[in-house]
């Protein structure tokens, strides 16, 4: 009795800070929210897309957020955990010398069959769903009735009678938001980034900045005509994101004068204009335009994350100069500069001009290059040890999601006056070591 | 029966979660709890031996005294808004305790023995918060020793100074942001035993019967550690990863628990009224940082180390005690102690701030030789929210309350 008695005294007397006071606010209605946008939106990470990832996207996060201050429920469609593998992904199978081999993990959720253009078509989803990301999905492609047909992952989520006539645009606004978050465009960009500047197909070609402009445009207007509010979320900097910054321009380490001799023999004793010496030195790259059909890359270009294995393990960059589609040259990267900035402009014009949140991905990441310390873990845009990017180099982790989402409520926050939690990132994973 | 006693509490957790300023624990004798913990400037009987040893010499009869506390402790943690993460510790009821006996040799020379445990902390955050990658689990425990002489230089003056042995050890968990192909937590302990040694020095000067002085100073202790054992589990296995974290490291540590130099007084005046102040300066700035030194690398570094920059800090002490009759005494006091944690610094194994503590008590005697003190004290730390970013702490506000009865034996003879 008395200990019971003694036990309420103190349960009650526990510590207390003042709960801060949450609310959506008057500006915003949460009843039903839609995400746009393409793989980053679907929560693909480690180069695929699974039913973990989709469980931790940001979107979900952000709907599992807007719950808690009267927020509506949240459809994704989820890989049914017997396919919960999904579209398969990779792992860290081991670790030699510090660089990690990746390991395939199989497709789960492949129904037989491919589509046209050959991708694997997936389980079907037909069920109406909020989170519409669509792997792969650019702002071109967004408006093309026939591209259904060749995505598996928009494939999947189309009545059989839809695909290839039902352009992405049409899908997302017979869904009628109350809140939208659109992150769209780095397709339009990354296609040609991915591909070393080399586009083997028209879906790796730089979107045409008018173009992008004209079907933004139409897409917001279309989104916001019954006066849905949302966030727009701009295109990332490519030299913020690992899989085009892990790579060193030299990457090339010579440790004995035995090696500096044999390259130096085999590229022409400096005739050239080529020498190696000890030490790091600068990779050997093909080049149509060089005289001799190859040179050495400069400092300011940036090598792709798939070349690692290669240099490491294939003579890539030294013996064998790196093909043109594992780096890209000054030329691209101003290209791909050029493309980002101007879409970028127009995602924050739309932005201004529909009076929607605007969140500059493309700025957070810059400013967080050089790494930062949270609850006593450090993060960086970093390859495997920055906590933040997934084994691809390009997707997030979970804890990347998590930490963006949270960037996003807080830009949520500061627009419509509302006082929206965010995570805590600590309870998402990184990255699985062996 | 005492040995019992003796036996049980030093058997059960000897550290109080921290509830002074830093990780001081200020519960050195039932009666003086009950008074704000005021001392220096009284006769606090066998337990001048830790307020002043000075005033031992003042004491007209043998005694003994065996006591304890039991610290309820609770700290809450919010993390910086927007953020909807909460936490609140879990911390095992901290038992300090201290025992007395003094022992007059001759009219004017006493000789004692003090074992109390005026440092110590047990904090547990668990490993579900979102800070435990600084800290999940800290317990810090340490008990002094101190044979103590005191002499009676005339009916006024005493002196006394006392050698402090300490004994106790550091255990310390947390997790390491390095996830197993499980998705499990890699996590490390810090285990090892320290000691260290100092001094406990005072004066007491009584004038008159109304009145009372007292000085004491409380050296210094370096705890130290060596050979402790780091643990690592959950690492994952790749010999790239593992072997960054080699089995059977060992480290070194050293944590300064610090020097106290207290001023005191008492006014009695009448025979039944005790009045007592006490303003300490504890010389928290000997505290730079915590840093452990491995017997090999750990994750490419052979040390760990954090600032922790704390400043001087005073305390403010005031407490009463009234005889309401020849066996019952009723007391009651409060103090305020400033923190040493400047901005910035704010860490989970101690989010200090400034506190308050308000305390009850009473004393009654059970017979000529036997009487029994009671005693109940509240301590409620400001409200803090700080960055941390300077001590590789964790954001956040932090609130922490205690509840701490106690209680004493005392025997003459």
């Amino acid at each position: 009795m008395l200990a019971l008695a003694a036990g309420m005294f103190l349960a009650s007397c526990e510590p207390e800070i003042e709960v801060p006071s949450i609310s959506a606010g008057s500006q915003l209605d949460l009843t039903k929210y839609v995400a746009v946008g393409n793989s980053l939106t679907a929560g693909f990470q480690d180069n695929g897309l699974y039913r973990e990832g989709q469980l931790n996207s940001y979107p979900a996060i952000l709907a599992q957020q807007f719950r808690i201050v009267g927020g509506g429920e949240f459809a994704q469609p989820l890989f049914s955990e017997a396919e919960a593998n999904g579209s398969g992904y990779i792992k860290v199978g081991s670790l030699v010398g510090g660089i990690p081999i990746p390991e395939p993990v199989a497709a789960q959720a492949t129904r037989g069959g491919t589509l046209p253009g050959g991708a694997k078509a997936l389980s079907k989803y037909l069920e109406p769903v909020q989170n519409l990301g669509i792997p792969g999905i650019s702002v071109l492609t967004s408006a093309s009735a026939a591209y259904g047909a060749s995505n598996p992952y928009l494939e999947r989520l189309l009545e059989p009678a839809e695909v290839g006539n039902k352009a992405y645009i049409q899908e997302v606004l017979e869904s009628q938001p109350t809140f939208f978050s659109m992150w769209l465009g780095s397709n339009d960009v990354l296609g040609y980034a991915l591909a070393g500047g080399e586009p083997s197909n028209p879906t790796q070609a730089l979107t045409n900045k008018a173009t992008f402009e004209n079907i933004y445009t139409n897409f917001i207007n279309n989104l916001t005509a019954n006066g849905a509010e949302g966030i727009l979320v701009n295109i990332p900097d490519v030299k913020t994101v690992p899989f085009f910054t892990t790579v060193p321009y030299n990457a090339l380490t010579l440790t004995t004068q035995a090696q500096v001799d044999a390259l130096n023999a085999a590229y022409g004793s400096g005739a050239l204009g080529i020498t190696f010496t000890l030490g790091p030195n600068p990779l050997i790259v093909r080049d149509p335009d060089a005289p001799a059909g190859f040179r050495q890359i400069k400092s300011t270009e940036l090598v792709l994350l798939p070349a690692l294995e290669g240099i490491a393990l294939q003579g890539y960059g030294s013996q064998v100069p790196l093909p043109g589609n594992l780096f890209l040259s000054e030329r691209e990267i101003d290209e791909i500069n050029d493309f980002t900035s101007s879409y970028n402009q127009v995602i924050k014009n739309i932005a201004a001009a529909k009076n929607l949140a605007f969140f500059d991905v493309n700025n957070y990441f810059n400013t967080i290059k050089g790494g930062f310390v949270m609850d006593a873990v450090t993060y960086a845009p970093t390859f495997v040890t920055g906590n933040l990017f997934s084994l691809d180099g390009i997707h997030l982790t979970p804890r990347g999601y998590a930490i963006l989402a949270n960037e996003m409520i807080k830009t949520i926050n500061a627009k419509y006056s509302a006082q929206i939690p965010t995570v805590d990132a600590t309870k998402y994973r990184a990255v699985l070591l062996p | 029966m005492k040995k019992k006693f003796l036996a049980l509490i030093v058997g059960s957790l000897l550290s109080g979660a921290a509830m002074a300023g830093g990780y001081q624990v200020n519960l050195a004798s039932q009666r003086q709890i009950g008074m704000g913990h005021t001392g220096t400037g009284i006769t606090t009987g066998t337990s001048s031996i830790f307020f002043n040893p000075g005033a031992m010499s003042f004491l007209r009869e043998n005694g003994v005294t065996i006591g304890a506390s039991g610290i309820i402790s609770k700290i809450a943690y919010q993390a910086p808004e927007p953020s909807g993460a909460t936490a609140m510790t879990d911390n095992p009821t901290g038992t300090p305790f201290h025992v007395y006996g003094v022992f007059g040799i001759s009219d004017k020379l006493k000789a004692g023995l003090g074992v109390y445990t005026p440092f110590g902390s047990t904090v547990n955050w668990g490993n579900d918060w979102n800070g435990r990658f600084a800290l999940s689990e800290l317990t810090l425990q340490a008990i002094f020793i101190q044979p103590t002489l005191s002499y009676q230089i005339t009916d006024q003056l005493g002196i006394g100074a006392g050698f402090v042995y300490a004994i106790g050890g550091v255990n310390l968990q947390r997790d390491l942001p390095l996830q197993n192909s499980e998705g499990a937590y890699a996590n490390a302990e810090l285990d090892g035993k320290a000691n260290g040694v100092g001094f406990n020095a005072g004066i007491f000067f009584k004038p008159s019967e109304q009145l009372s002085f007292g000085l004491s100073y409380r050296s210094k202790v370096d705890m130290k550690v060596s050979g402790g054992d780091v643990t690592f589990s959950n690492i994952p296995t790749s010999p790239a990863i593992a072997g960054r974290f080699p089995a059977g490291t060992e480290f070194d540590a050293t944590l300064p628990l610090p020097a106290t130099l207290t001023l005191g007084a008492g006014f009695m005046p009448t025979q039944d009224l005790t009045i007592a102040v006490d303003v300490s300066h504890v010389g928290w700035s000997a505290y730079k940082s915590l840093r452990f030194d491995y017997s090999q690398d750990v994750n490419g570094s052979n040390f760990a180390e954090n600032a922790r920059n704390y400043k001087d800090a005073y305390i403010y002490r005031i407490g009463g005690e009234y005889n309401v009759s020849d066996v019952f005494a009723l007391r009651a006091g409060a103090y305020y102690d400033g923190t040493p944690v400047q901005e910035g610094y704010l860490t989970p194994e101690t989010p200090d701030s400034d506190s308050r503590g308000l305390s009850v008590g009473f004393g009654y005697k059970l017979s000529d030789d036997l009487s029994v003190d009671a005693s109940f004290l509240y301590i409620n730390k400001k409200k803090r929210t700080d960055a941390s970013d300077l001590s590789g702490g964790i954001a956040g506000t932090y609130k922490s309350v205690a509840y701490i009865p106690g209680i004493a034996l005392n025997y003459k003879f």
